[in-house]
């Protein structure tokens, strides 16, 4: 995992500490209608580069199969409406255990508070996943998307064109239209004992959970919210893309919250030059990466 | 009195020397906590501090420092407040304005250059100021032959980074779109809200007219302009959005006034209203006191009052509070949210000018065009 690649690209060291010589394909769904728009990045790694276009690949899908289009917007549509009753329960809960957390009294007294405050939280995370996740299942169940006929063709293009790289890129941009054409084409499987080197929202699909945040939007702070089930592929590793510019480093007791949120899962910052290298299930190295701690302080990422 | 000032002056006139060291050694105004002291220094008969301040004498007079070359006058400012001045120095009964000679901050407008007064705290947003990451946007020039008025219009037509034909557009259209260039960093801010996400890549054409207090004042044909000229050349030469929620128009004092009568005289065209310091003036009983030049726009303003409708879905309005159209702008917001119109107002600590609509627009922009950063993880 890497962080983001418009500063300062490390890619290409990416690419060569994993020993990857030859062909690598990229999955730039998350630039959408500048998908395939990969020339920099083939000059920057310097070898053979197939884009896999899924954005355009499911434009094409959605354009012939009129019934199963509407399916798949309906169903964002009820995904965008889950989000916004789960957001309606979270705001009073996290500015809850954001005030006991800010409180002073007898520790005996507001310990129990705090953990059932964020155990709160954790228990309406739960539940919106399962919500969301159920959803997807629904649709899987009616729609059948890997026995459709025009994805089926898709699919076994891909399937021939992952097997000819040697690495699958995944890089950043929307993260909900990245998660959802990877979904749509299957590429949990396709990904299956590959190497994989993924940035930004690229790393963020292949967790459990996709977890958006900002803590500077011009509008005013929102909660960080659980948006859509990952790909499930790295497990107990939360990534934090941009985290110097996109959390409040004033505010410790956010932080803190966050990582006690999350946990055992490790919210992880992946700024510019940030490597995280996974080999058998643990980390292998790490490079500019930290762990947020409960006390909203940071832990360097060593390997394990 | 600045606690410096004062000990310089404490036992009388200051050498020469000491008053240089003085100037050399301080930044001007001299700005404390809870008040700002203005120095002039040079011989004049009387000298004057003139500020656009609503509601405060417009001139100031410096009290000369025990016969030295040395004017001084100390006046109360709120934090975070900002205001342009300048010096009025009367000499042999001439008198002329000055931008202040030791302070090296200025404003400027279509009519020159003002100094700039930043109260404690104040500062200047990063947003503002060139990003070295952000990628640029371009300007290209456009020429419409405009039926409202009989003749060539020449735009400018703002596009972002990377902009693409196969994409679609949001719009925004600006009133007196050159002065948003010249005098309020519209397109760095532009760069730098898109580079950040906090506003979709947008499509910004910016207008300016030879006649504004005429052709901006509640004026059918400056609306017929946009909405039967400008949009379809523009709906014709670049991929817009064809909806009313991707669709803006904005404008400060006149301008302010242009783009709601231009939404107003066009319901359900434009979705999104960015007003700054609207010209809003309006007369409930008898007669207003602005001047012919307002006569227009009271008479639009007084039907507006009467029958609002709903020009925009959302509209974002600001003030300065030291503007004497406070009072005009203050007034509107309940009138608009009475008719389901979502409003976002902002007052400032500052006055009518282009640093105060410049210190506004990510509030605005953002507002009304939201940006993807909550989504997009580069």
């Amino acid at each position: 995992m890497l962080g983001p690649q418009n500063q300062q690209l490390n890619l290409r060291a990416a690419l060569d500490l994993l020993g990857i010589a030859s062909r690598v394909g990229v999955i730039t769904a998350g630039w959408r209608d500048a998908e395939g728009d990969i020339k920099e990045l083939e000059v920057h790694i310097g070898r053979p580069v197939i884009d896999l276009m899924l954005y355009q690949r499911a434009n094409e899908v959605f354009a012939r199969d009129e019934p199963f289009f509407r399916a798949h917007r309906e169903r964002q549509n009820r995904i965008k409406e889950l989000q916004r009753l789960y957001r309606l329960r979270l705001r009073p809960m996290s500015a809850a255990a954001y005030s006991l957390l800010s409180t002073e009294s007898d520790s005996h007294l507001l310990r129990p508070h705090e953990r059932a405050a964020i155990a709160q939280i954790r228990a309406l995370d739960r539940q919106h996943l399962k919500l969301i996740q159920g959803l997807h299942e629904a649709f899987e169940r009616e729609w059948r998307p890997s026995e459709r006929p025009g994805l089926t063709d898709h699919r076994e293009s891909l399937e021939q064109a992952v097997a000819a790289c040697d690495a699958l890129l995944i890089a950043g941009g929307h993260v909900a239209v990245l998660m959802n054409r990877m979904r749509l084409f299957g590429m949990k499987e396709l990904l299956r004992d590959r190497a994989i080197i993924a940035w930004s929202a690229g790393a963020m699909v292949l967790g459990e959970r996709i977890v958006v945040f900002h803590d500077h939007a011009p509008q005013g702070r929102r909660d960080a919210e659980i948006l859509d089930a990952g790909l499930g592929i790295k497990r107990n590793v939360l990534p934090l893309p941009y985290a110097d510019r996109r959390l409040d480093w004033n505010d410790r007791k956010r932080l803190g919250l966050l990582a006690r949120r999350f946990a055992p899962t490790r919210c992880i910052t992946l700024n510019s030059g940030s490597v995280l290298h996974f080999q058998d299930g643990r980390i292998a190295s790490a490079n500019n990466a930290s762990s947020l701690r409960s006390n909203g302080r940071l832990r360097v990422v060593r390997a394990e | 009195m600045n606690p410096d000032l004062r000990k310089l002056v404490r036992r009388g006139a200051p050498s020469k020397t000491a008053i240089d060291r003085f100037i050399a050694k301080h930044t001007f105004p001299l700005v404390d906590k809870t008040d700002v002291t203005f120095i002039f220094r040079g011989n004049a008969d009387r000298v004057f501090l003139r500020r656009w301040i609503y509601g405060l004498s417009a001139a100031q007079p410096l009290q000369r420092l025990h016969g030295s070359d040395l004017w001084a006058v100390t006046m109360e400012l709120p934090e975070e407040l900002r205001f342009e001045y300048k010096f009025e120095v009367v000499q042999d009964s001439k008198r002329r304005l000055v931008v202040d000679p030791l302070n090296p901050v200025w404003a400027h407008d279509p009519f020159g250059a003002n100094s700039v007064c930043q109260g404690y705290r104040y500062t200047r947003p990063e947003w503002t100021l060139e990003e070295p990451e952000a990628r640029r946007g371009s300007v290209q020039s456009l020429s419409i032959e405009s039926n409202a008025y009989h003749g060539k219009r020449e735009i400018d037509v703002y596009l972002p980074a990377r902009f693409r034909r196969a994409r679609n557009y949001p719009l925004l259209i600006v009133h007196d779109g050159h002065d948003y260039l010249r005098f309020a960093e519209l397109k760095t801010v532009l760069d730098n809200l898109i580079h950040c996400l906090e506003i979709p890549e947008i499509i910004v054409a910016l207008t300016q007219s030879p006649d504004r207090l005429k052709e901006y004042a509640g004026n059918p044909l400056q609306a017929k302009f946009i909405a039967k000229d400008l949009l379809p050349l523009l709906m014709d030469k670049f991929p817009l959005i064809d909806e009313p929620r991707a669709r803006g128009i904005m404008g400060a004092s006149f301008g302010a006034v242009a783009a709601l009568h231009a939404a107003w005289s066009h319901p359900d065209l434009y979705g999104r209203l960015l007003l700054q310091s609207g010209s809003f003036a309006f007369s409930d009983i008898g007669p207003h006191e602005r001047g012919p030049a307002f006569d227009p726009v009271v008479r639009f303003v007084n039907e507006f009052r009467q029958a609002p409708n709903q020009p925009a879905e959302k509209i974002y309005m600001s003030c300065g509070v030291y503007e004497s159209l406070i009072y005009e702008n203050r007034s509107l917001v309940p009138l608009l949210q009475a008719h389901g119109i979502r409003v976002r107002y902002e007052e400032a600590r500052d006055a009518h000018n282009w640093e105060n609509w410049r210190d506004r627009l990510r509030n605005g922009l953002s507002w009304l065009f939201p940006g993807p950063l909550w989504m997009v993880y580069e």
